[in-house]
């Protein structure tokens, strides 16, 4: 009822083409993103900025990176810690050299050194695949993590090892650092993960990513075809890498406010994959799903006792938490094995037909 | 029916009884009952919760006014870390970050947030620079302290003793572990004596048979050690099997922990490890504690965890939090306080033997005092001696030669200062 196409009619390729074919699904992320760049910075605690917005949207970015490369490219990938540390690394050297840098800029430009290092470890790509391929970027992992520990450069040589964000202005108010507000930090980050995810999904849409997935599903097929794999596999890596340092910049800058090199560890990387795995591999939207569900959800389920005034001591609340966050998952994957994302889509598919299924 | 008349009820009582608890001193604490530093985490955790619950029990509180010591399970992760403090930023009184990841990170907010951090015993050195780190406290003494003492104990308290002497420093790979290297790299240097830093991964803890088959190559006079959970079981465990000379080996005071060294039993009977606190089993204290903790079963706590060295550390350090709490109680003559009030309390505690005698709790930490440009108290610490079955106190009580140690915590201060401008420094006595 909601969602009947009946009477939308396209009468030209651009408008069968169109980003929105649709017209509830425009309406639907018109309400999404006024919720997003309105009620929710209007009604939100300091709380739910800190712990549920903010990283909400860094996360689903840095999945989205992933997801380019491991969903769109099909080149699985376990380095995405390190190549988020690499961009949170720049991004710091590019505000420590350079302290008159717009924070923004240093933020976009951090990305491209991050891409320079997923290209570098991007070229085992073309030789090798699979699991083995994964092992490869397992290695980038743990060289990375153990250079931002050696190379005291990188981290001016502080006595304790981590990186401190400065208090960075831009245009008169602060955007990073400890005396900046959370509704300015929120708007930034939500401002560049709008532009990200546009990015992204226009990319996937054209030649780029018509091409990528032709990779991914056969390269065989793809090289007959004509599809240069070198070019398909590097340019997946250095966007996907790109995209995982921006949203590294800003996991330090915009949220964290201080990284020591363990922060950027295997776990991390893991933590990217479930997202982009349980959310979908293959869609820009799972990516935000995943993410509410593996790092909004627990911090949601952790305030529940204390509002419902459950005398449940904190350290058995944790435990309840990874118990039932994991049973989600479980039951999530066995409902469709697919994610999140394409679990929308078959919700979707049923409401056009309402009531009438075939 | 008549079940959901009983939760209901039984929801409404809480919520009543919730609400009523919050009316007190709210004072949270970062705790981690779970994940990999738990087994360490649960006796401390246990100790200052149950001094806490005693003094509710026995006084009503402190000065009438009841402590909601309540805790937010970190699991030692800085994510979860920062998750607790904001949600616990808006009535808490103190927080009690307990990692040094979570320190460095709440560090700048509680500038902006005016909530004074109580780290007995861990986060930065430099700390104890009241005019730079306003907000910040880390009574009874820092790492920088607790290095210069060890050195100190192995030199029999004449430092140019140790020169020509290699000493190994066995360190976590971590802000904690690199810690002290800045003071010892500065004596090594003063002293003549040999400085062999051996780092140990986050990911090598459990296995650092690499780590000591330098140190057998290396044959180093004395192996200090900087580490944390997991690491100290297993440094011990391959010193015992690579047969390091146990009397030789020193642990700062996380490296202290009984059931590590009850595991070796008498093959660990010789290490030392710097502590700042000491277990009083027959002090008045633990029988309050007994009384009105433990029969009553108010507490998480077992009974043998009851004498270990950190279930009585952790009863410290609630006693240092609700000294300061008096303090500040005093000094502005209301019982119920505020955070503002509570930095005053802290950085004016003074911890006498009287004062300790008076609270039952005699030779359990050193006296000590803390001034606007002495956040750290600089208590001084004893050496405790594995006996095979459990710690001994084995030296006089040590002290740190502040005259070396200032002039560096001046320095790192105001590069802190610096990296992190506009920070705001105050100058104290002013």
């Amino acid at each position: 009822m909601l969602y009947r196409t009946s009477g939308q009619f396209k009468t030209s390729y651009v408008a069968d083409m169109a980003l929105f074919p649709v017209r509830q699904d425009a309406v639907l992320l018109a309400i999404i993103l006024a919720f997003a760049w309105v009620i929710l910075p209007l009604t939100a605690s300091e709380f739910a900025f800190q712990t549920l917005l903010i990283p909400i949207l860094i996360y689903s970015l840095a999945a989205m990176g992933l997801n380019i490369l491991t969903g769109y490219a099909g080149q699985l990938s376990l380095g995405t810690a390190a190549f988020m540390g690499v961009g949170a690394y720049a991004c710091y050297k590019l505000v420590t050299i350079m302290p008159w840098m717009n924070p923004v800029v240093a933020i976009l430009l951090s990305g491209v050194f991050s891409a320079g290092v997923g290209v570098m470890f991007g070229i085992p790509s073309l030789r090798i695949k699979g699991f083995y391929l994964a092992i490869a970027t397992l290695a980038a992992q743990f060289f990375l993590v153990w250079l931002f520990e050696k190379w005291g450069w990188l981290y001016n040589y502080n006595a304790s090892g981590a990186i401190q964000v400065p208090n960075l202005e831009m245009f008169g108010v602060t955007v990073a650092g400890p005396t900046a507000s959370s509704h300015v930090q929120y708007y930034v980050v939500l401002a560049i993960v709008s532009l990200m995810t546009m990015l992204c999904i226009n990319l996937t849409r054209g030649t780029l990513g018509r091409t990528w997935k032709a990779t991914r599903d056969m390269d065989i097929a793809a090289e007959l075809i004509g599809i240069n794999l070198m070019k398909s596999k590097l340019t997946a890596f250095a966007i996907s890498s790109y995209i995982v340092g921006v949203a590294g910049a800003l996991f330090v800058f915009m949220w964290r406010g201080a990284a020591e090199p363990n922060l950027f560890d295997i776990p991390l990387s893991f933590r990217i994959l479930f997202i982009a795995i349980i959310g979908g591999l293959g869609s820009v939207l799972g990516n935000y799903l995943g993410a509410i569900l593996i790092v909004g959800l627990p911090v949601i389920l952790n305030t529940l006792p204390e509002t419902f005034g459950l005398p449940i001591s904190s350290a058995t609340v944790e435990h309840l938490n990874v118990m039932i966050v994991g049973a989600l998952i479980v039951f999530f994957l066995i409902i469709e094995p697919h994610g999140l994302a394409r679990l929308w889509a078959l919700i979707r598919e049923k409401l056009v037909i309402w009531p009438f299924p075939h | 029916m008549k079940l959901w008349k009983q939760l209901a009820a039984a929801t409404a009582l809480t919520v009543i009884a919730g609400g009523a608890m919050a009316e007190g001193l709210y004072a949270p604490n970062m705790a981690y009952r779970t994940g990999p530093f738990a087994a360490l985490g649960i006796p401390l955790m246990n100790g200052q919760a149950d001094y806490m619950t005693m003094l509710n029990e026995r006084d009503g509180g402190v000065g009438g006014v009841k402590v909601d010591f309540e805790e937010c399970e970190t699991g030692y992760s800085t994510e979860k870390g920062v998750e607790c403090y904001e949600k616990t930023k808006g009535n808490a009184i103190v927080t009690q970050p307990w990692s040094t990841g979570i320190t460095l990170q709440v560090l700048p907010k509680t500038n902006v947030d005016e909530i004074p951090i109580l780290a007995p015993g861990y986060g930065f050195s430099p700390m104890s620079e009241g005019g730079t780190f306003q907000w910040a406290y880390n009574p009874p003494a820092s790492y920088w302290d607790g290095a210069y003492m060890i050195l100190s104990h192995i030199a029999g308290g004449d430092m140019a003793s140790l020169k020509g002497k290699k000493i190994a420093f066995l360190h976590l790979d971590h802000p904690f572990g690199k810690e002290p290297l800045p003071l010892l790299e500065q004596l090594a240097a003063e002293h003549g004596f040999e400085l062999v830093a051996i780092p140990v991964g986050l990911k090598e803890m459990q296995n650092q048979s690499a780590q000591w088959l330098q140190i057998r190559r290396e044959r180093p006079d004395n192996v200090i050690m900087w580490g944390w959970g997991a690491m100290n079981s297993a440094a011990i465990q391959e010193a015992v099997k690579t047969k390091y000379p146990m009397e030789q080996f020193y642990g700062v005071w996380w490296a202290g922990h009984d059931p590590d060294l009850a595991a070796v039993g008498d093959k660990g009977k010789g290490y030392k490890s710097i502590s700042w606190s000491m277990p009083q089993p027959d002090s008045a204290l633990m029988a309050d504690i007994k009384k009105y903790v433990i029969d009553t079963g108010k507490t998480q706590t077992t009974e043998d965890q009851l004498n270990s060295v950190f279930y009585q550390r952790g009863l410290v350090m609630s006693m240092m939090l609700a000294e300061a709490i008096k303090v500040a109680q005093e000094h502005t003559g209301s019982a119920e306080i505020g955070p503002k009030d509570l930095r005053w309390g802290l950085e004016n505690l003074n911890i006498t033997d009287e004062k300790l005698a008076e609270l039952g709790m005699a030779g359990m930490v050193p006296a000590f005092s803390t001034a606007c440009n002495n956040h750290t108290g600089h208590s001084g610490a004893w050496i405790l001696e594995w006996d095979g079955a459990k710690f001994n106190q084995a030296s006089d009580l040590l002290q740190a030669d502040q005259s070396v140690i200032e002039p560096l915590a001046k320095a790192k201060a105001a590069e802190y200062a610096d990296a992190n401008a506009p920070w705001p420094v105050t100058t104290c006595g002013g």
